[in-house]
This record gives C-alpha cells, structure tokens and sequence, in this order.
C-alpha cells in the first residue's frame, strides 16, 4: 500500500477512535437542529450560510485537533522520523478534513430534502465545499504552526473568525449595508467561501464567482506551498529526539 | 557508517552556537555513546543526524555519502527510538506498531521482539492503558520494526525496572552482533560502560574527549585500595596505590598487624570521568 494510502487510513481509524468523528456528526445534529427549528420551508438561502460555518470553523478545528493530539501524545515525533514525505503527510489530513466537510453537507442535504425545500445546485455546492475545506484546512495548519497548545489554537482561532468570518456574516445578513464596507470585505477569505457557496443557489453574479474561484483557488495552492515551507521549522521544533 | 566534520549549527532565535566544530567517527557494528550534561547539544546532535534539523554547518557522511543527499527513504533504514513516550494513545499497542510498520519496505518480526519485552500479551490494549515501563518498551519496538542498520537511542532505559532494562540492554547487544550500528545518548553509566563500544563526551558544544571506556578509565584512572582498620577506640583510614600494592611495606605491615574492618578496591567510573571531563561538578 503506498504510504499515502496508508497515513490517510491512519488519519480516518484515528478520527473514530479519538472520537473526532464523532464531535463531527453532534455538529451536523445541531444544524439538523437548526433547520428543524428554522420555519421558513424553502431553505435554499439559509441552507450555503450553515455550510459556509461549517466548511471554515471545522476545518481549522479539525486539523488543529489532529495536530495537537499528535504533539500532545509525541507520536508527531514518531512520524517525523518515518519514510513519509511531509505533502503526503499533510494532504492525508487535508483529504480527511475535507471529507467530513463532506459528509455533513450530505447529511444536511439529504435532511432539507426530505423535510424542507431547496433548490440549489448540489453538485455545485460540492465543489465549492471542497475548495473551502481544502483553504481552511492550510489556515488550520498555518494557526497550528503558531499556536503553542491547543487553547491558544482556539484563541487564535477565535481571531480569525472575528476578523474574518464576522464582517463577511454581516454583511451577507446585510446587518451591515455601507458601500465602502462591502468591498473591504472582498479580501477576506471568507467573504470568497460565502460567495461560491451561495453559487449554489445562482444568486451570485458571474464576476463575483470567477473572483471567489479565483482567491480560493490560487489562494489554496499558495497557501499550501506556504504550509509546506513552514513545515520544516515546524518539525524541528515538535520533534525532539 | 558516519563521518562527522566540523559540525557547527545555532538555532535561529538563538546568538550563541549550540555546537561548535564537533568531529567523531561512528563506526559500523558499534554502540557509540554520545555523553555530555544537559543542553550540551546531544539532542541537537542527534536532531541533525536524524535530518530534523537541515542547515547546519560542516559535513556529515552517512555510509560515504553526504546525508543532505538523503531524501525521507533515509528513514527506511534507521531507527530512532525516543526516551518519552511515542504512540497513539486510544490505539492498541498492535495498531500503532501495525501503522507504522506498514510504511516500511523492511518489517522486523514485532511479535517475537514484543514477546522478548513482555509485551506480547497486552498487545490488543490501548496504549493509554499501558505503564510507563510498557510504553519505553513499546517504543523500542518502534525503533526496531524495520530492521535498522543505525539505531539511534535516546534514554532507552530510563523508567524500566532492572529485569526489564537487562532484557533490553540484551537485545541492544544482540542487535550489535546482528551487524548492527547504535548511537546512544544517556547520563546512566552503568548502561554506558555495559553497552558501549566507544564513548564521546560532550562539553562546550563540542567533542572533549572520545576513546573506549576501558582506555578512559586507564587514562583517567587513579585505582586504589582503601583500607579501613581499628586504631585504639577509632577507625582509621588509608589508601595504597593498587599498581604498587605488592611492593608496599605499609600495606603488608598495616594487614598483619591491625584488625581490618574493611578493603575496598576503588577504581575511577565512568561517573568520575564525566564529571572530570564535562567540567560539571557543582553549580555552587
């Protein structure tokens, strides 16, 4: 089996037995619960906004987890020794985090269309889940990085959430509707990810969806090389002989 | 098996050089002891030869080849194993070995190296569940799962009861008579002075002094006999150098006609030679 291969099963079995899948799928119950609770029936507009939070916040989360568990318990230290290339390392937890990203639009989806109505396009949001996964998934690696346990993960976070994620919410719930405020937010991330998932819905302008490919696009694979740089510095630190 | 030359190399947040024009040989099928107090460097030593830390200055060979050469293939063939605990601790001890050896061309038979260490039978529990003594002796199975040809060990007894720590030490031994090439990093010498085929001390950042225990003994060695015996109401004490022993008169004169309470042959240890060259011996 090609290494890969291998730290990607070892990724998933780890994500039961640590019972990160498990934290995923009570997630996914609370936006079950949330659209249960929401009594407006079309929920095509609501529906891009719960995957937009769980697309950005879970990602970060999920891969700062999988880290920190790691450098906790000192088995990074054993992988850092182990014939694995640092892409196949990484991208195995990107492919996972990914997935369950994945996997709870699925069941959100399935969930709206048996009891709600929406009409969005699935395979659509799909793509758009993918690149917002894989984006935040660097954002993780890059806050895991920094962050010397893993409450000052949450912390720093927390940070990216409020500079990020909360000017895009506002001004997509349109709480917020100042002109110069509107296109501040266009350099966000965030803002990026909001617009290709409301794609879905088609309610997006085509300028404005070539611009949001575009950043997460070029965005992940610079992100990404980034990540792999810091690597190094990374692995010399946590891994002590 | 390494060349190491002029090896220098200083932690970007730090100003001074951690290691400083360090040399040494590790030769094949040795244990090579890499000695020093705290923060001399060992780790970082060991760090660099483990490609952990990349720009560091001066040359190391690894089997006559420059190791900036080697790609992460390196690690199919050595074997590091740590003095802290390494494992997925909700996994069973037979996953974590299972996961990692399946990223090795190599596979050791694991299950006759954990039956050897007493683990054998706790292999289906999660590691979590295991004593400290079971997790030092599962990461020795780790070091060892694909068969290294360089062995790098860090502590590797430290936490282990004496039955347990004979056992390993064996199978250390065994390993070298394999063809087998360690490099040991530890403050026990009793496991050193067992073990090891030829000791470097570390002091400074750099390599004061590298020779076989048994000729660092000689140099350093100041062996003694020390005689305690019963002067009046008090007990006395004196010593006799052992190299002159069977030409001492006093010696003769003190064993005949004084009551001997005791007779110790003192020999200097590796402990003496530590603190003798590291330059460590009080804080005070």
């Amino acid at each position: 089996m090609p290494n890969f291969l291998v730290l990607l099963v070892g990724e998933l079995k780890r994500m039961v037995e640590y019972k990160i899948a498990a934290a995923s799928v009570v997630v996914a119950l609370i936006w079950i619960g949330i659209l249960y609770l929401t009594e407006i029936p079309d929920i095509t507009f609501i529906f891009p906004l719960l995957i937009f939070v769980d697309a950005t916040s879970m990602a970060i989360l999920m891969v700062g987890v999988t880290i920190f568990f790691e450098k906790q318990e000192g088995s990074l230290r054993a992988i850092l020794v182990s014939p694995i290339s640092k892409t196949d390392y990484l991208l195995s937890k990107v492919v996972v985090t990914v997935t369950s990203s994945v996997l709870t639009l699925i069941v959100l989806y399935i969930y709206a269309l048996l009891f709600k109505d929406i009409n969005l396009s699935l395979i659509g949001l799909l793509s758009a889940v993918i690149l917002v996964a894989f984006f935040h998934a660097q954002i993780g690696f890059i806050l895991s990085y920094y962050s010397r346990d893993f409450t000052s993960l949450l912390v720093n976070m927390m940070k990216y959430l409020f500079i990020f994620f909360m000017p895009t919410l506002l001004v997509y719930t349109g709480i917020i509707n100042h002109e110069l405020f509107d296109k501040a937010v266009y350099l966000a991330p965030t803002t990026a990810a909001m617009t290709l998932l409301n794609a879905s819905t088609g309610n997006v302008e085509s300028g404005d969806l070539i611009y949001a490919l575009a950043y997460l696009g070029i965005g992940s694979v610079i992100l990404f090389v980034f990540v792999l740089r810091l690597f190094d510095s990374f692995a010399a630190r946590e891994g002590g002989v | 098996m390494f060349e190491v030359r002029n090896l220098s190399y200083k932690y970007p947040r730090n100003r001074e050089m951690t290691i400083r024009g360090m040399n040494f040989d590790i030769r094949q099928g040795e244990i090579f002891g890499l000695l020093g107090p705290s923060g001399v460097g060992k780790s970082t030593t060991q760090k660099i030869m483990v490609k952990l830390l990349t720009d560091f200055e001066g040359s190391i060979y690894y089997r006559n080849r420059d190791l900036k050469i080697y790609d992460k293939d390196y690690y199919q063939e050595v074997g590091v194993g740590f003095e802290v605990p390494v494992h997925f601790s909700k996994l069973t001890a037979e996953e974590n070995i299972n996961f990692f050896k399946k990223l090795y061309k190599n596979q050791a038979d694991t299950d006759t190296l954990m039956k050897r260490l007493g683990i054998f039978e706790d292999r289906k529990k999660k590691v979590s569940e295991f004593s400290k003594g079971m997790k030092i002796r599962l990461n020795f199975v780790r070091a060892m799962l694909n068969n290294p040809v360089m062995l790098f060990l860090d502590e590797p007894t430290i936490g282990l009861d004496p039955a347990n720590a004979r056992i390993l030490k064996n199978l250390i031994k065994e390993y070298r008579e394999g063809g087998g090439t360690v490099l040991l990093s530890t403050h026990l010498m009793n496991d050193v002075d067992e073990l090891c085929d030829r000791v470097a001390f570390m002091a400074n950042g750099k390599i004061v002094e590298t020779d076989t225990p048994q000729s660092l003994k000689r140099k350093y060695g100041e062996s003694s006999v020390e005689i305690t015996y019963v002067k009046g109401d008090n007990l006395q004490k004196k010593s006799f150098e052992m190299e002159t022993l069977s030409k001492n008169n006093e010696f003769f004169e003190l064993v005949r006609n004084e009551k001997i309470v005791s007779m110790h042959s003192k020999e200097t240890t590796l402990d003496d030679i530590f603190i003798k060259v590291t330059g460590v011996e009080s804080y005070a």
